[in-house]
C-alpha cells in the first residue's frame, strides 16, 4: 500500500469537504423518490390558503387598507415572498439538527468526530445542502405564483434578492448550529425547532405587515433575521427600493447574523466538548 | 513537537487513562419536587461507572494487540478515548507520538478505526460514494482518493458491486467497507472494535486473515478488542485482559495460558444444575482454585458447563462425576482439556468473557 496520508488543510481540501457533504446529503435525499413530489406539490398547499383567505376578506386581489400599511396593494406577491423566505426558516431550523441526529442514529457521527478535519466545514456543507433543498422549494413556489397568479419577477432584482437570502441563511445557520448543539445533548431538537418556527411565523411579518403586530410584539420581531430579510426583499421586489432606503435594515441583518453565528459556533464547540467529556456524545 | 524517547518506541501508550460515566437513575420528571429531595440528594444518587481505571498499556509498532474482556468491561471506551471521540477524565495516551488531549488532529490522522460495525455507514449511498466521502474528511486529494478507493475495493473484492447501495449488501460486505474506510488514508495504527461481531463463520475467518495480513505484511499496529477468546488467541501477538475498567494481565496468549497448567482444567456439561453447586464443589475439591458454573440455554439444547480450575484434573473429574451421579444430575460430557484464554480470564477475574459485565 502506498502512503495516502491526510494532507494539510487548504482551501481546496476544505471546499472538497463542503462539496462532498452536500453531495452526500442530496444523494441520500434523492434515494427517496417522494422528495420530488414534496418539492413540486407541497409549495402549492403552503400559500394558496393564505391567498384565498385574503381574497375572501377584501373581495379581490387588491386592498386599500393593505396598501396604506405596506405601500403596495397587491397582497399576493407579499404573501408569496413571506412564504418563500419562511420556508428557509423551516428547513434550516429543522434540517441541521435532524441531520446530526440522523448521523448519531446511523453511527456515522463518531467517524465524523474522529476525522482530522475542521467540523465547521461539515456543518457548512450540511447547512448548504438544506439551503439547496429550500431553494428548489422556493423556485417551485415562484413558478407556481407566476403561472397561477401572474406574479412577475424582474431580472434585475434576482441578484440583490439572492444576496439577502444568503444573509438570511447565515443568520439561520447560526440558530441551527445552536439547535444542532442541543441535539447533541438532548438527542433531539425537533420540539425547540418547531417552537422557534412558530416564533418566526407569528412575530416576523410573514403573512401580514409588521405594523399589524402590537408594539411589544414589534420589538420581538426586530430581533429576528427573517423580519429584516422580508422588509428588504419586499422593498426591492414590490416597492423598487434602492440601497439608500434599505441600508439600515441590511446593517441590522448583518449585525444579527454576526451575533447568531458567533453564538452558534461557541455553543456548538462548548457542547461538543462537554458531551465528549460526559461520554454522552455517541448516545442515542 | 518534542517527545521523550519512550513515546517514540510505542505506537500506543496509555498513562493512567481514566474515564468515568455518570449513570443517572430515572426518578421521573418531577423527582426534584418530592419531599426532602434536594438537588444535592439527586446528585448523590447518581451512580458513577468507572469505565477505565488508571489504564496503562504499551503497544509496539506493528504489533497486533488484543484487548479482551466481557461486554461493558471498558474496551469500547478505551477505543473511543484513543480516537479522541471521548475526553478522558484523568491521564492521557500517546498515539503515534501525539498526545490525545493536546494534539487531537495529529492523533486522528494517525488512526483508522472500526467501531460499531456495519451500521456506521450511509446505507443509501454506494460503497464508492461512502469511501469518497470519508476520504474528503481526511483531506485526501481527489485524484489520490479515487485511486485509493479503487485499490481498496479491489483488495476487499467489492469492485463489481462498488456502485450498489449498501442497503443491498450483506452484513459481511458492509463490514468490509467499514474496514476499507479505516484504511483509506493508510494510517499506521488501526483500532478495531469487535470487527467480527455478528458475521458468519466464513466471513469471520476471511476477515481475520485480512487483519493478520494488515499487521504482518503491511506493518500496521492493530489494537483489536474482542470478547471472542479464539479470535484473540489466533490473531494477537499480545493480549491484555480488561475487566470492570481494570487491566488484569498483559502477555502473549501462550504465556497467559501457562498460568493455567494443561491438566488443571475440567469442563463438565450438565443439565439442570442444582443451586449452590459451585460452593459445594469447591468445598469437596480441596485443591481446586475455582469452580465456575456457566449457565446454558437448555431449551435450545445447550447444557450448562461446570468449569473447574486447579488441582489434579483427572482426580477432580472422577469426584465430580460421582457426586453428580449421586445427586441424579444428568451429565452429557466431560472434558479434561487444554486451557483457553477464557480459562485464564476466569482464573484471574472470576468473571466470564461472555456474560454482561458492568
Amino acid at each position: 500500500m502506498q502512503n495516502c496520508g491526510p494532507q494539510k488543510s487548504s482551501f481546496r481540501s476544505n471546499f472538497a469537504i463542503v462539496w462532498n457533504e452536500i453531495a452526500k446529503n442530496i444523494k441520500s435525499l434523492l434515494a427517496y423518490p417522494t422528495i420530488i413530489l414534496f418539492w413540486a406539490v407541497f409549495p402549492v398547499f403552503w400559500f394558496i390558503p393564505f391567498i384565498l383567505q385574503g381574497q375572501a376578506f377584501v373581495g379581490g386581489l387588491e386592498s386599500q387598507n393593505f396598501a396604506e400599511m405596506t405601500g403596495t396593494g397587491e397582497y399576493i406577491p407579499f404573501v408569496v415572498i413571506g412564504a418563500i423566505l419562511n420556508s428557509y426558516v423551516n428547513t434550516l431550523l429543522h434540517g441541521m439538527g435532524e441531520n446530526i441526529r440522523r448521523e448519531l442514529y446511523q453511527g456515522t457521527l463518531d467517524y465524523i468526530l474522529a476525522a482530522p478535519c475542521n467540523k465547521a466545514y461539515i456543518l457548512i456543507g450540511k447547512a448548504l445542502s438544506e439551503s439547496i433543498s429550500s431553494t428548489i422549494f422556493a423556485v417551485s413556489q415562484l413558478t407556481i405564483s407566476a403561472l397561477l397568479f401572474g406574479m412577475s419577477i424582474t431580472f434585475g432584482v434576482i441578484l440583490p434578492v439572492f444576496s439577502i437570502v444568503i444573509l438570511l441563511i447565515l443568520g439561520l445557520y447560526g440558530m441551527s448550529l445552536m439547535l444542532t448543539a442541543l441535539s447533541l445533548t438532548y438527542k433531539q431538537s425537533y420540539d425547540i425547532a418547531e417552537s422557534l418556527g412558530y416564533v418566526f411565523y407569528i412575530f416576523a411579518p410573514v403573512r401580514y405587515p409588521i405594523e399589524s403586530l402590537p408594539s411589544w410584539a414589534q420589538i420581538v420581531s426586530r430581533i429576528l433575521p427573517l423580519t429584516y430579510a422580508l422588509i428588504i426583499v419586499r422593498g426591492i421586489m414590490l416597492l423598487g427600493a434602492d440601497f439608500s432606503t434599505i441600508y439600515g435594515e441590511i446593517i441590522a441583518l448583518i449585525f444579527i447574523d454576526a451575533i447568531l453565528l458567533a453564538g452558534g459556533f461557541y455553543l456548538f464547540n462548548w457542547i461538543e466538548k462537554r458531551t465528549k467529556k460526559s461520554g454522552t456524545i455517541s448516545h442515542y | 513537537m518534542v517527545h521523550d524517547l519512550e513515546n517514540k518506541v510505542f505506537s500506543i501508550q496509555t498513562k493512567n487513562l481514566t474515564k468515568r460515566f455518570a449513570k443517572k437513575r430515572h426518578k421521573g420528571f418531577f423527582a426534584f419536587l418530592r419531599s426532602n429531595q434536594t438537588k444535592n440528594n439527586l446528585k448523590e444518587n447518581n451512580d458513577i461507572t468507572l469505565a477505565l481505571n488508571r489504564v496503562n498499556i504499551k503497544v509496539r509498532p506493528g504489533e497486533l494487540f488484543g484487548l479482551l474482556g466481557p461486554n461493558g468491561s471498558g474496551k469500547t471506551t478505551m477505543i473511543k478515548c484513543l480516537s479522541t471521540i471521548l475526553i478522558p477524565d484523568e491521564g492521557t495516551a500517546i498515539v503515534n507520538g501525539f498526545d490525545i488531549n493536546k494534539e487531537t488532529s495529529m492523533v486522528r490522522a494517525s488512526l483508522g478505526m472500526v467501531v460499531g460495525g456495519e451500521r456506521t455507514l450511509y446505507w443509501k449511498l454506494t460503497a464508492r460514494d461512502n469511501l469518497m466521502y470519508f476520504a474528503s474528511l481526511y483531506k485526501m486529494q481527489k485524484k489520490l482518493a479515487k485511486k485509493r478507493v479503487e485499490e481498496l475495493l479491489e483488495n476487499f473484492q467489492l469492485s463489481n458491486r462498488a456502485d450498489e447501495r449498501l442497503e443491498d449488501y450483506s452484513t459481511g460486505m458492509r463490514q468490509k467497507v467499514a474496514i476499507a474506510r479505516a484504511l483509506l488514508h493508510d494510517p499506521p495504527i488501526l483500532l478495531l472494535d469487535e470487527p467480527t461481531l455478528g458475521l458468519d463463520p466464513s466471513f469471520s475467518r476471511q476477515l481475520r486473515c485480512q487483519i493478520k495480513e494488515l499487521s504482518k505484511k503491511h506493518r500496521k499496529t492493530v489494537l483489536l478488542t474482542t470478547h471472542y477468546m479464539d479470535e484473540a488467541d489466533q490473531l494477537c501477538d499480545r493480549v491484555a485482559f480488561i475487566n470492570n475498567g481494570n487491566i488484569v494481565a498483559v502477555d502473549t496468549p501462550n504465556k497467559l495460558k501457562e498460568k493455567v497448567k494443561e491438566a488443571e482444567v475440567v469442563d463438565v456439561a450438565i443439565y439442570r444444575p442444582p443451586e449452590n453447586i459451585e460452593n459445594y464443589l469447591i468445598s469437596v475439591l480441596p485443591e481446586a482454585e475455582l469452580v465456575k458454573l456457566i449457565i446454558g440455554d437448555e431449551n435450545e439444547g445447550f447444557p450448562s458447563k461446570l468449569k473447574v480450575i486447579g488441582g489434579d484434573a483427572e482426580e477432580n473429574a472422577g469426584i465430580i462425576i460421582d457426586l453428580l451421579r449421586q445427586k441424579k444430575i444428568r451429565i452429557c460430557g466431560v472434558n479434561i482439556g487444554v486451557p483457553t484464554l477464557e480459562d485464564v480470564f476466569i482464573k484471574l477475574t472470576g468473571a466470564k468473557l461472555t456474560e454482561d459485565g458492568m
